[in-house]
């Protein structure tokens, strides 16, 4: 039990099962439109005159500016839409490269629990849990002189503990099951079993560790921009929302609402997903 | 016990070693901060040495160690006040910050959790849980700042300050700490309520509690006696793990936008100047209170369930 | 049923919050003037009061030789600690000043039993002498430097206190001599900065660095306490007893009648118990915090300027505020400018004379390209002073109607002069612009970005760098890796020189000329006025130097804040940032004791 075809045959019933979830499928569907807009964005096709000025400041939603327009003239709707790319576009690499990262060391750690390798990367796991994150960022963001992939990296460099941390456990826990034992009387060296074996069963535990980072990464990505040490040359939405917190105060909502309605959005698509993915992964055990 | 002690030595030589490297050696330079209006190139050599930057890494790292074992952080280069001086005004008031909204977010996601356990799947759940949702959905800083509009200003029902901290008594404490612990609470609020759901759902489903409930044993009984003690294993992990980070940088939103003198503004504060003596304080106190948390969670575990011990 | 509790406890802790409200700082019934600033000051040691904020606050707890009048306008020098303005030689070279008899420093356990002694000539010297001593890291020393006899050799000697200098001494406890090498009509004014303010010896060796959260003066306020968000001071009880004139401080009754200022007459400053200075630098919260009557002084900021304004010219307040809140709109003792980097050859000075030319243009192409209405609108709501040049609005050299060719916009000509330079897209080079992470700053080159774009400039080759500190920003322009140098100058003194010396040659970066501007022409010009006081002559050779620079481009130049005040109308003063700064402070008096309102 728990070879290949067996993952092949739960998975697909968790996807049957998932399908029926409607607050899920509800969630997909927002993500899917986002992904689609931030599309059409990198394509040039939407959301290109998000840096052009013009002389009408502050103006209302009109037909020229579906959104209204900001301080300097600049067309809200074009400037949440480049927003939405770039959530995405933060939200997607960190994402992938925390997993990445997070999935190798967490494997080599539980293959090899208790070994000094284990060791090594359970304390460099230590060692960033224990720096305060906003000192981190801030720090990288200093280190590598305010360059755009800082706030990536940071965000990388402290995510991926997480995942590692549930990779050894369900390894640790894996590896005492007969298939593996199977596997290694064979004499199949211990990195394949690893990845070709036992990471398959952990798949749904990913996709949902997946979901989860996104959301965090977006909004972490709105406090680093804030705080001004995330975005600085383009728009995020915590740009905009930076912007905003001065502005609402006189009045001008235009840059608050389109910001945070649209994050909101985004995180509740990501976290309906990761519900419908969490229920129906706790329940795969009645189906076998 | 001593071998947990033991394994707190390389975590700090890492926390400080890595801490250092980025902040106080390829962070920002600051002297320039402190250079006047026309400075000559002397001037600036000047300030370097005396900010320290010309000697070695080496040099500069040892340093640091001995004032990490000594605890004794010199004079902020910003303000020339101590930086113990600054920790001790700093910390109470952070600590006074945050811990309200700390713990009634903890128990209030307790409460939640444990009702939704228990009404499992029933309509209160689902309410619950869309609205956990909702608020992990929302960000902290939209929170802030339309809690701020609705509290604390003419165009809301401007019942709070807006800033600042003058706490001398209870009173003037509740005033001061409402609007953030109302922010924080609700920031918190739905994550912490899914997570403790989730460890009351787990010990729920065992046999022996749905045994419990079937013979009638009142939810009081079987959730506190039973229930709660069982799961006290993660839910302790979490909030233990959850304070250092509580401390210091939970605080840093809070703390700048309600102008809050705590110690998340001002180590932000110093990591924007390059106060190098303010940094590698707070820096080596989150190492050493990360230390210290760790061995009082392993303490706790042996207390609470023998059976930790072997694993 | 517990979360019931739960719920009423929050609500019974929300209800007492509520009532909590009307506390106060002091407990008993103490008259405290709550002022805001727009951002905190670092050290508080007169030596190194670089900011203006620090100056505010030093200038409160120690005291100089001078200082302005507190009424008139423009400001005039005032004795402070000296008793007259100074007695100078003919040649212009000896300077001799007499100080108050009988001055106290506060009591503090550095000096001798605990108790303040009396302050003499010897410590003025040795405030001055701690400029030069790196031990300080003092900031202050350009304005003295190779200007004193003998200050700077005392530097090179190894900055031994107890080693006499020529050109500074104390004659006697009273009287102090000043020998310059050359005419330098602008000191005294340098004596009315927090830089030249008098520290006890005694003080500076107990607290070495610490002496920036310790400050041990003689001014009319003493420091209570501080954080990072606020700075508490007291009366000082022993201030010297000096009445107030109206007449004298320059009192216009026409222009200043409305703010009840004449109760001072004859009664002896600082009027008040307690000062209280509130640094927020987020406009919202700051203008919040006036609102609600937390604090009874506001500098505006610029984005409250809609709802705070009902007509831009002339510059009116809207009625309901009116009712509540004297208002002061004000011009910035400064001004903001753009340098462009002359030192970098892609676009300053380069060897080759044919491409020399073509940056000439260039750079002439990118200042018809801004848009100096757009951004006073946007940035500064229209009411700041866009004026050609480098010779600001309230400078007596200031002429109004002046060719305004240098700040009009012209699109068509910026073209042109890149069209027939050989200026193409391809060719032309990639422009960094540098900023701090703030979001104003980022919108301001978002706008500057647009400006160029409009002229033919591709955008990805204007890029901003970013940078997370002034400190940063400013070494990184200083080493000459930033092209747009977006920058501001405050005046030190009302004396059109301290700009002039902007675009001196031998002020190049890293001193204040940070477009390393460098005309020999300029330089000499320069040179030559440089010990004449304000006169004819010289202000016809200022207008002169003005026009050199505007000839060659090399700043995008400039524009003056209009500032507005707004205050307590039960708070009788005149505020001010600039010139006077803090000075206005130990002035200030209030009727009813402290404000809470509602």
């Amino acid at each position: 039990m728990g070879g290949p075809t067996d993952v092949a045959v739960v998975n697909a019933a968790l996807w049957h099962r998932f399908s029926k979830d409607r607050f899920g499928i509800s969630g997909l569907l927002i993500i899917v439109i986002f992904a689609i807009l931030s599309l059409c964005v990198w394509f040039g096709i939407l959301g290109q005159g998000w840096a052009q000025t013009s002389g009408s400041y502050w103006a209302s939603a009109s037909m020229e500016h579906w959104f209204g327009t900001n301080r300097l003239g600049q067309d809200i709707l074009d400037r949440t839409l480049v927003g939405a790319a770039t959530a995405l576009e933060v939200g997607f690499s960190v994402t992938l490269f925390s997993i990445l990262l997070g999935v190798v060391l967490g494997a080599i750690s539980g293959w090899r629990s208790h070994s000094w390798l284990d060791e090594i990367i359970l304390w460099a796991m230590g060692v960033l849990d224990s720096i305060p994150f906003y000192l981190f960022a801030a720090a990288l963001a200093f280190a590598m002189r305010g360059q755009y992939f800082a706030m990536h990296l940071a965000m990388i460099l402290t995510f991926w503990t997480t995942t590692a941390r549930i990779i050894r456990a369900e390894v640790m826990r894996l590896k005492q099951r007969e298939f593996v034992e199977a596997a290694r009387a064979i004499g199949l060296p211990g990195m394949t079993i690893v990845f070709r074996h036992i990471l398959p069963n952990t798949v749904h535990i990913l996709l949902v560790q997946a979901t989860i980072i996104f959301v965090v990464a977006i909004k972490t990505e709105v406090i680093l921009s804030f705080l001004g040490l995330g975005v600085s040359n383009g728009v995020s939405w915590g740009l905009m929302l930076a912007e905003s917190s001065q502005e609402v105060l006189t009045g001008h909502f235009g840059n608050f609402l389109a910001a945070s309605l649209s994050l909101f959005a985004l995180l509740m698509g990501f976290n309906l997903l990761t519900d419908a993915l969490q229920d129906a992964f706790d329940n795969r055990g009645k189906i076998v | 016990m001593t071998r947990r002690l033991l394994y707190g030595i390389p975590l700090m030589l890492g926390v400080t070693l890595v801490s250092f490297m980025l902040m106080v050696y390829f962070g920002p330079d600051q002297t320039y901060e402190l250079l006047g209006k026309n400075p000559t190139a002397q001037q600036i050599t000047e300030v370097r040495h005396s900010l320290g930057y010309d000697r070695s890494f080496v040099v500069r790292y040892v340093g640091y160690l001995k004032e990490v074992v000594t605890l004794n952080f010199g004079l902020s280069a910003s303000s020339g006040e101590s930086v113990t001086d600054i920790l001790k005004r700093t910390l109470p008031v952070s600590l006074a910050l945050i811990l309200p909204g700390f713990v009634l977010g903890n128990l209030l996601g307790l409460g939640f959790g444990m009702l939704t356990a228990w009404y499992r799947g029933g309509w209160l759940d689902k309410w619950v849980m869309t609205a956990s949702v909702v608020g992990m959905s929302v960000s902290f800083l939209v929170i802030i700042i339309v809690l701020q509009v609705l509290l604390c200003t003419p165009y809301g029902l401007n019942m709070f300050p807006v800033r600042g901290w003058q706490v001398h008594d209870i009173g003037s404490w509740l005033y001061y700490v409402s609007v953030p612990t109302l922010a924080l609470v609700l920031v918190t609020l739905g994550y912490n309520t899914r997570f403790y759901r989730a460890v009351m759902v787990e010990e729920i489903e065992r046999d022996h509690i749905r045994t419990a409930r079937i013979y009638g044993a009142s939810p009081f009984s079987i959730m506190f006696r039973h229930v709660l003690k069982n799961s006290l294993v993660p839910i302790l992990t979490r909030v233990m793990y959850s304070i250092p980070f509580v401390v210091v940088s939970g605080s840093l939103l809070l703390e700048s936008y309600f102008g809050i003198p705590g110690v998340g503004l001002v180590t932000f504060n110093a990591i924007t100047s390059g106060d190098q003596p303010v940094l590698k304080a707070v820096v080596s106190l989150t190492g050493i209170l990360f230390v210290l948390v760790m061995l009082v969670t392993d303490i706790f575990y042996k207390w609470v369930d023998p059976r930790m011990l072997r694993s | 049923m517990h979360k019931l509790f739960l719920l009423i406890f929050i609500m019974a802790c929300l209800l007492l919050g509520a009532c909590g409200k009307g506390d106060d700082v002091a407990q008993a019934p103490l008259k405290t003037y709550r002022h805001s600033m727009d951002h905190a000051p670092g050290s508080l040691d007169p030596a190194q009061t670089s900011s203006i904020y620090a100056n505010f606050i030093v200038v409160n707890l120690y005291d100089t030789l001078y200082r302005y009048k507190y009424l008139a306008r423009p400001y005039q020098l005032e004795p402070n600690l000296a008793t007259t303005l100074p007695v100078v030689s003919d040649d212009g070279l000896r300077l001799t000043i007499a100080i108050r008899k009988g001055v106290y420093f506060i009591d503090d356990p550095a000096f001798e039993g605990g108790k303040g002694r009396e302050i003499k000539a010897a410590d003025f010297v040795y405030s001055i002498k701690r400029h030069f001593d790196p031990e300080t890291r003092a900031q202050g020393a350009w304005l003295w430097q190779g200007r004193i006899e003998g200050l700077d050799d005392w530097q090179t000697q190894g900055s031994d206190y107890d080693q006499q200098i020529s050109g500074l001494r104390a004659i006697d406890d009273y009287n102090i001599e000043i020998t310059l090498t050359r005419p330098f009509p602008q000191l005294v004014h340098t004596f009315t900065q927090g830089y030249s303010a008098i520290v006890p010896r005694e003080a500076v060796e107990e607290y070495g660095q610490g002496l920036g959260n310790h400050p041990v003066g003689s001014g009319p306020f003493k420091f209570s306490s501080r954080n990072s968000s606020h700075a508490i001071m007291a009366k000082n009880e022993d201030f010297r007893k000096v009445p107030f004139d109206l007449e004298h401080e320059g009192y216009n009754a026409a222009t200043q009648g409305n703010l009840g200022l004449e109760s001072l007459q004859g009664r002896y400053p600082p009027f008040i118990d307690q000062l209280v200075i509130e640094f927020i630098s987020e406009g919202a919260a700051r203008w919040n915090s006036f609102s609600a009557g937390e604090v009874q002084f506001i500098k505006v900021p610029v984005v409250n300027f809609e709802n705070v304004l009902s007509s831009v010219s002339p510059i009116t307040l809207r009625p309901e505020l009116a009712d509540r809140y004297h208002f002061d709109a004000t011009p910035e003792a400064g001004f903001i400018y753009t340098n462009i980097n002359m030192a970098d050859e892609t676009i300053g000075y380069n060897e080759d004379e044919d491409r020399n030319q073509r940056n000439h243009a260039l750079r002439c192409a990118i200042v018809k390209a801004f848009d100096w209405k757009k951004n006073n609108d946007v940035f500064f709501h229209g009411i700041g002073q866009v004026f050609p040049g480098i010779i600001p609005p309230f400078s007596s050299e200031f002429q109004a109607d002046a060719n305004q060719d240098y700040i009009e916009r012209d699109v068509e000509g910026a073209r042109e002069l890149l069209q027939q330079n050989g200026w193409n897209s391809e060719n032309l080079p990639k422009i960094t612009y540098g900023i701090t992470n703030t979001v104003t700053e980022k919108q301001v080159f978002e706008q500057l970005r647009s400006f160029l774009t409009e002229i033919g400039y591709p955008p990805e080759k204007i890029s901003p760098l970013i940078f997370a500190s002034f400190g940063d920003y400013y070494r990184a322009y200083s080493q000459g890796k930033v092209t747009l140098i977006n920058t501001s100058w405050t005046m030190d003194y009302p004396d059109a020189e301290n700009t002039m010396q902007l675009f001196y040659g031998p002020n190049a970066s890293p001193g204040a000329n940070s477009s390393s501007f460098n005309s020999p022409e300029y330089n000499r010009l320069y040179e030559a006025t440089s010990g004449m006081a304000e006169s004819p002559e010289r202000t016809r050779i200022y207008r002169q130097m003005n026009q050199i620079v505007m000839d060659e481009c090399p700043s995008i130049t400039g524009i003056t804040r209009t500032m507005l005040f707004l205050w307590d109308k039960n708070v009788h003063m005149l505020p001010d940032r600039s010139f006077l700064g803090g000075y206005f402070m130990r002035f200030v008096d209030m009727t009813a004791g402290d404000v809470t309102t509602q």
